[in-house]
């Protein structure tokens, strides 16, 4: 088995009195894409600048690839879009986006040409011997994009990748980053919109003022934090769905909406059961569908409201 | 070292490829010939023969000689050579002041039979004894025509005051010899043929060129540092690239650009004065011309001076960048810079100042320990060594540390940018700073 693609153990990061990241440990497996969800101000965008050895950790250790050194001396097999976007502005976009890739150790030749590529990718050919600040913002942004694919990094690290992003750009990147994931390459990357994880990932942490609150493969988070409900919608013989769903060994709750209902099961009941009483009562059926709690339920439910803005007094602390 | 040379292409061709810079590489040469060429029109227009009268009062021959003084003076040389002054002298004994006051009436006053007079030259016998003849002109503001009268006149009116005493024709040419002091450079025992003055001039001018090039281009160099925080750039780049990677093709390349700037200047300079000089030797101005030719003639220096003041400018050119690098890499925005740059513009006022007091004694202990600071060495030892040749080793010597120099600061100033890119918009104190360096 290889090693881990990011190992973080124990970190602790602190900025003038007030503690960014406080004893994180993740581990993130080769290949997929990884989720580091969080409210504003959890810390995400410190953990992944620890990542990259932008900034050092007070306490703990990162390792990548189960190697020794730090992110810089890794950097040509990592890809990174901060979340603070920047650009040369009067630099044009081929040769922005070669120099990056010199950068990362390409040769100038690979570089222009694998920039070209990307350009072309990423609908930009027509703009790569224009000035970045002649792009629109959405369009440097993909500039910037490329620049972290292009030297085809085994390891991709995007702060807040898709903000800001109109649908149809958004969806473009997204399909380059399932992409990347699918093709055994391991992509990380942070953001507080959920549907976009909840679509995307294979694994989360979710953290919250520093701290871990929840994390694992993304089925079994859903699984783990239970409560999963049923959607059923009748067609013939309501009433004697009714006299099952009242059955509260069996139904801990019912939203009901007479053709329809919502059903949280009792604790311990299995849909499978509910399934076999409706079946033997002849009720008619159109759905029965288990629906996994969202994401973004489990994330307001974990990080609660409290937890969405730092702690001020952490900050005075 | 392929990323340090990726940075520094980069860092030149965007910094040449700006109208900024384009724009300031074209007027220099513009502003030059602009600067040699229009006074010489000016003087141009003025160079018609000049109608003077000279109203001579004074006794025995004194005013033959100057009229004959006068009438040699010329205008251009060779074949189109004509005389400057249409001279008319008037000889009175006693009547000097009334006429001279008539005579007045008509300088400067165009009548429409013939032009007025440009001025009258009154000579008295009291005059001559004090040295002091009197013009009354409408071209008293022109500072060549004044030069050129003074000329003619004050080495007969010498003459005259000598022969009053008695002094015979052959002791009068013997008193009239100036000095002219003959300097000629030994180097280990042998004549080199150079004059010690014009080599002392090029080091002087080179240290000059360059206490100004620099003050110039540090501050090119901070914003270059800057550029990449105020882009937000940084980040990518720190994760790609170390500081010292980065500040080194920042210095190497923005240096590059000046250097090439500064060669560019220089050369178009040269040629533009230098053309416009052979151009006017045939037919201008003998004052004018003389002028041109003294500022700009290529002085007489041995190769190993040019080499040492070459090398000791783009040492001294890369130190320098270095510093204002470090600067650049603890502040965040432009206006910091200025104050925070005071420290460096300061030494380099210093090793300036240095410079001046070692002409006096090129070989002292303090020149010679002021070679080996690397702050000083480049202003230091081109000086030195056009007054007098130090020893190949001491050079290298100089150079070596000088070279040391430029990467300990550069590296330090990585090690002050790795920690400061993140802390925005906040100076660091000294301690701080310090304290930078040991932990990144």
């Amino acid at each position: 088995m290889s090693s881990p693609a990011i190992v973080v153990d124990r970190v602790t990061k602190r900025f003038a009195g007030h503690t960014a990241v406080r004893s994180l440990s993740l581990e993130v497996p080769t290949g997929g894409i990884f989720g580091l969800l969080g409210p504003n101000g959890a810390g995400k965008t410190t953990t992944i600048r620890m990542l990259l050895s932008i900034i050092i950790p007070d306490e703990g250790s990162v390792t990548l690839f189960g190697a020794q050194g730090t992110g810089r001396d890794l950097s040509g097999k990592i890809g990174y879009l901060p979340e603070e976007r920047g650009l040369y502005p009067k630099m044009r976009v081929l040769d922005q986006l070669a120099f990056l890739g010199e950068c990362k150790g390409l040769s100038r030749w690979d570089a222009r040409k694998r920039a070209r590529h990307w350009l072309g990718r990423l609908g930009l050919g027509d703009w790569e011997a224009r000035k970045v600040s002649d792009l629109s913002k959405g369009m440097q942004q993909k500039v910037q994009f490329a620049g972290a694919l292009q030297h085809e990094p085994d390891l991709v690290l995007l702060d807040e990748p898709f903000s800001g992003l109109d649908p149809v750009n958004s969806q473009v990147m997204r399909d380059v980053v399932v992409d990347v994931g699918r093709s055994g390459r391991t992509v990380l990357f942070s953001t507080h919109i959920m549907e976009h994880a909840e679509k995307m990932c294979d694994r989360i942490t979710i953290i919250a003022r520093g701290e871990k609150v929840v994390d694992g493969p993304l089925a079994q988070v859903k699984r783990e934090f239970g409560h999963s409900s049923l959607a059923l919608t009748f067609t013939r013989n309501g009433a004697a769905a009714k006299a099952i769903l009242a059955d509260r060994s069996l139904v801990a709750r019912v939203d009901d909406s007479g053709a329809s209902a919502e059903v949280v099961l009792a604790h311990g009941a299995e849909p499978e059961r509910l399934l076999k009483a409706l079946v033997m009562a002849d009720v008619g059926l159109s759905r029965f569908e288990v629906v996994e709690p969202s994401l973004q339920s489990i994330f307001i439910a974990k990080v609660g409201p409290d937890a969405a803005t730092p702690a001020a007094s952490e900050a005075v602390a | 070292m392929n990323k340090i040379l990726a940075v520094i292409r980069r860092e030149f061709i965007e910094r040449v490829r700006t109208r900024a810079f384009i724009i300031g590489t074209l007027i220099v040469p513009f502003m030059t010939f602009a600067f040699a060429y229009l006074p010489q029109l000016l003087l141009k227009r003025d160079t018609r023969p000049r109608s003077v009268v000279l109203l001579d009062g004074a006794s025995g021959s004194t005013g033959d000689s100057v009229e004959a003084a006068l009438r040699r003076v010329t205008l251009g040389s060779g074949a189109t050579s004509r005389p400057r002054y249409n001279l008319v002298r008037l000889r009175t004994a006693s009547d000097v002041d009334r006429l001279r006051d008539s005579l007045i009436q008509h300088v400067g006053v165009d009548s429409p039979e013939a032009p007025g007079l440009d001025g009258l030259l009154v000579i008295t016998d009291q005059g001559v004894e004090a040295g002091k003849v009197s013009y009354y002109g409408t071209n008293v503001a022109s500072f060549s025509d004044m030069r050129s009268l003074e000329r003619a006149m004050s080495p007969v009116l010498r003459g005259e005051r000598l022969a009053r005493r008695g002094a015979d024709s052959g002791m009068i040419a013997a008193a009239g010899v100036e000095l002219d002091l003959q300097s000629n450079k030994v180097t280990k025992g042998r004549l080199t043929g150079e004059s010690g003055e014009s080599s002392f001039w090029l080091a002087y001018i080179t240290s000059f060129v360059m206490y100004f090039s620099l003050i110039m281009y540090g501050i090119q160099v901070m914003g270059a540092v800057l550029e990449e925080k105020s882009n937000r750039i940084v980040e990518v780049l720190i994760s790609s690239i170390t500081p010292f990677q980065l500040l080194m093709g920042k210095v190497i390349g923005v240096a590059g650009a000046g250097l090439l700037q500064l060669a560019i200047w220089g050369g178009a300079s040269f040629y533009v004065t230098s053309a416009i000089a052979s151009r006017n030797a045939a037919g201008l101005d003998q004052v004018a011309v003389d002028g041109t030719r003294q500022s700009m003639s290529m002085p007489a220096v041995s190769v190993d001076l040019v080499v040492v003041v070459l090398i000791f400018f783009l040492l001294g050119f890369l130190l320098y960048s270095a510093l204002y690098a470090a600067v650049g890499a603890m502040c965040s925005s432009q206006q910091e810079t200025q104050q925070a740059a005071q420290p460096v513009t300061i030494l380099l006022a210093l090793g300036f100042i240095a410079m001046f007091t070692l002409i006096n004694d090129p070989s002292s202990s303090m020149a010679r320990i002021l070679s080996f600071i690397p702050f000083f060495s480049p202003l230091v030892i081109p000086v030195r060594y056009a007054l007098s040749p130090l020893p190949v080793t001491e050079v290298a010597a100089a150079v070596a540390v000088t070279l040391l120099g430029v990467v300990v600061i550069v590296w330090l100033a990585g090690r002050i940018y790795r920690v400061g890119i993140l802390s925005y918009g906040k100076k660091p104190s000294f301690r701080e700073l310090w304290s930078w360096v040991r932990t990144a």
